[in-house]
């Protein structure tokens, strides 16, 4: 069985915080590894995922597409069905359970395109805690609908306008918080990095996507007769992969296969691809890891279409799989990405995140290049409902932009300002 | 008068203007310079020095320039030094090779917030090796076991953050942070203590639980105001108006006339 707490994957990992941020990480330690011997504890979170996350969610055989292709049949696991649109509602309630354990009754959280922040909020909303998200102005600008979504739930969104006001330094202002706060406040991460022990544990919490999608891979793809040749997901911090990957981590079958953001080229500020070559060795964020940094360890701007892999660092452990050539490392350019989103709404009628489709554009890729006795899953970590302002100003530019003038020319003037930030939310439950 | 540790970013507002900094301290009366190497996530820090940070990293800021910047400091205003940095630029440079220069550009010793003890990347052998100080950054929170692991390391010099968060708010100083100091007498090290420390009645009140104050956010809010007010003023005009104003900012925390 492997350890559910490790600290560090080969030379990568570790806790690398102020001395004031050690007590509340070495309590968050000893309440999450006696939580995951606790029978009670997992049956709290098996019930939320059946009754709120919508579990199991669906895997689904992409026979269209497998035709279109040519090659190994191509399933696909649909994770983007599970409430709020995403795999990162798994992790909040994980955490959130845990932070209840612990008597916490707030809830910080970073957010870059808003998913780690939707689901937090929903899930702060449904089980009673006060939840602060920290988000950078850049990101408020570009996913307005998300920021109205939290708001919503009745969350209060705080705008980060230090750094590059994205998701990097959502994260340094969501740390500094806790730093002072952390007596009440438990700070809920949202993907498999940062300090010791969160990369474990956001680990542990996506593997219900992992489990789930073995018992469905030995129905439709074994019993089937086909032969299991590689699971696929995309990698911003890497926490849809690391849980979808998790059961078969130990085993030297089927590939492993990780897709980073390839944006718009190799240079600088370019791309969000930190294997392969790109990223150094650093410390950032509270962990050792491969980053993209300059020569003397300064984080460089990053890029992608999708904003929930526009991110400098990958997780840990993904980054040891590397080294170690467990898992499989590619890129997907922003127009792959793009085409992708197209190529499986037409031929299956389903919507991937800007993210995910960054994993299909690879089962594009490889589907052709295996037998037609293959099969190859692939994680649909996000439905791409939350990305229509950035996929139809790309697809369709002409008449999005009348629409949308159209619609703003029916907002009457005096209803144009909806009060202060905080209180819209509130004034609607 | 007190004795202050003046808190600096090197580069801000640019490399010139950052040598006026140093000199305006010195002047003042500072007793050390604690220069931070800007970084560009200091999740430690507060508001006022991450702006700092990144005006100074568009500055132009080096790890390299760092070094040759702190030994001009050093030979010119002959201060003992401390150099502040983040995790990120030590590993990158190595460890080994990074604290080296450190002492070949004439610093005393390293602050290091996010290298603590159990993850500190043997960051304190080297120092030892080598004959340099790293200054622990404890908090009053710490635990006694965490306490124990200070004792066994023997640092001639611990910097203390006065409470809990980041660097720039307002500190409240009362019985359970100035007892944390009394309390670590035995320790043999030079206790500095800081966060949220601005005024001279806050520098007066540590002074006798301290070996010296640190002050910073303060210091750098002056920087960063006068530099703004001076912005259509020649370098040489805005160096002259922030050296002058630091000074006497100076003079006034260690009470000096």
């Amino acid at each position: 069985m492997p350890e559910v707490y490790n600290d560090y994957f080969g030379q990568f990992g570790g806790r690398y915080v102020a001395e004031v941020l050690r007590t509340p990480l070495d309590e968050l330690q000893a309440a999450f590894v006696e939580a995951m011997d606790d029978s009670r504890f997992s049956a709290e979170f098996d019930e939320m995922s059946a009754t709120f996350t919508g579990r199991p969610t669906p895997m689904v055989h992409a026979a269209n597409s497998s035709r279109e292709l040519g090659g190994a049949e191509v399933f696909i696991k649909l994770e983007g069905l599970a409430n709020t649109g995403a795999h990162k509602i798994n992790n909040a309630v994980g955490q959130i359970l845990l932070a209840g354990r612990m008597g916490k009754t707030r809830i910080i959280a970073e957010t870059g395109a808003g998913q780690h922040g939707v689901a937090t909020a929903a899930v702060c909303a449904k089980l009673g805690f006060e939840c602060t998200v920290y988000m950078g102005e850049v990101d408020i600008a570009r996913q307005k609908p998300n920021v109205f979504w939290m708001e919503l739930f009745g969350a209060e969104v705080r705008p980060v306008a230090s750094g590059s006001r994205t998701l990097k330094d959502a994260v340094n202002e969501a740390l500094r918080d806790w730093a002072a706060s952390y007596g009440d406040t438990h700070y809920l991460l949202g993907s498999a990095l940062g300090p010791s022990p969160y990369p474990d544990m956001v680990r542990e919490f996506q593997s219900v996507v992992g489990r789930e999608s073995e018992s469905q891979i030995d129905r439709m793809i074994i019993k089937a007769g086909l032969d299991l040749a590689a699971l696929v997901a995309c990698v911003g911090g890497g926490s849809n992969a690391i849980g979808f990957f998790s059961p078969f981590l130990d085993r030297e079958t089927p590939r492993l296969i990780g897709v980073e953001a390839g944006g718009t080229g190799t240079g600088p500020g370019q791309h969000a691809a930190r294997m392969g070559g790109l990223g150094r060795a650093g410390i950032v964020h509270g962990y050792k890891s491969l980053f993209l940094l300059d020569a003397d360890g300064q984080v460089q701007d990053t890029h992608s279409v999708s904003a929930g892999l526009d991110y400098p660092g990958i997780g840990p452990q993904l980054a040891a799989l590397g080294l170690s050539g467990r898992v499989e490392f590619n890129r997907a350019t922003d127009r792959e990405a793009l085409q992708a989103l197209q190529f499986f709404a037409r031929n299956e009628g389903l919507i991937f995140a800007l993210e995910s489709a960054h994993a299909g554009a690879e089962a594009i890729k490889l589907a052709p290049q295996l037998p037609k006795t293959g099969a190859i899953v692939v994680n649909m970590s996000g439905r791409g409902d939350k990305d229509l302002f950035i996929t139809a100003k790309e697809l369709d530019p002409e008449r999005w932009k009348a629409f949308l003038l159209a619609e703003a020319g029916q907002i009457p003037q005096d209803r144009g300002d909806g009060g202060s930030r905080k209180s819209r939310g509130r004034r609607m439950m | 008068m007190s004795k202050i540790m003046a808190h600096m970013v090197s580069f801000f507002p640019d490399r010139d203007r950052s040598m006026a900094v140093a000199e305006g301290l010195v002047t003042g009366g500072a007793s050390y310079l604690e220069i931070q190497f800007p970084f560009s996530d200091p999740s430690a820090d507060g508001p006022a020095i991450q702006t700092a940070c990144r005006s100074a990293l568009e500055a132009g800021f080096t790890v390299d320039k760092g070094f040759r910047f702190v030994a001009e400091v050093k030979r010119r205003f002959d201060v003992p030094i401390f150099i502040m940095t983040y995790a990120g630029l030590i590993y990158a440079r190595g460890v080994r090779e990074f604290i080296s220069a450190g002492c070949d550009a004439g610093a005393l010793g390293f602050i290091l917030p996010d290298l603590t003890f159990g993850y500190d990347e043997g960051v304190c052998e080297v120092a030892e090796d080598l004959r340099t100080n790293v200054m622990p950054v404890i908090v009053t929170s710490m635990s006694k076991n965490r306490l124990k692991l200070l004792e066994e390391r023997h640092p001639g010099y611990v910097y203390v953050a006065l409470r809990h968060g980041i660097t720039g708010n307002p500190t409240e100083l009362g019985a359970e942070n100035l007892g944390f100091l009394d309390r670590l007498e035995p320790l043999g090290a030079r206790v500095m203590a800081g966060f949220g420390i601005s005024e001279r009645a806050q520098v007066e009140t540590l002074d006798p639980h301290v070996h010296a104050a640190i002050v910073g956010s303060a210091l750098v809010r002056t920087v960063a105001e006068a530099a703004d007010r001076t912005s259509d003023r020649s370098i040489r005009q805005s160096a002259d108006e922030i050296r002058s104003l630091l000074t006497e900012q100076m003079t006034g925390l260690v009470g000096g006339s």
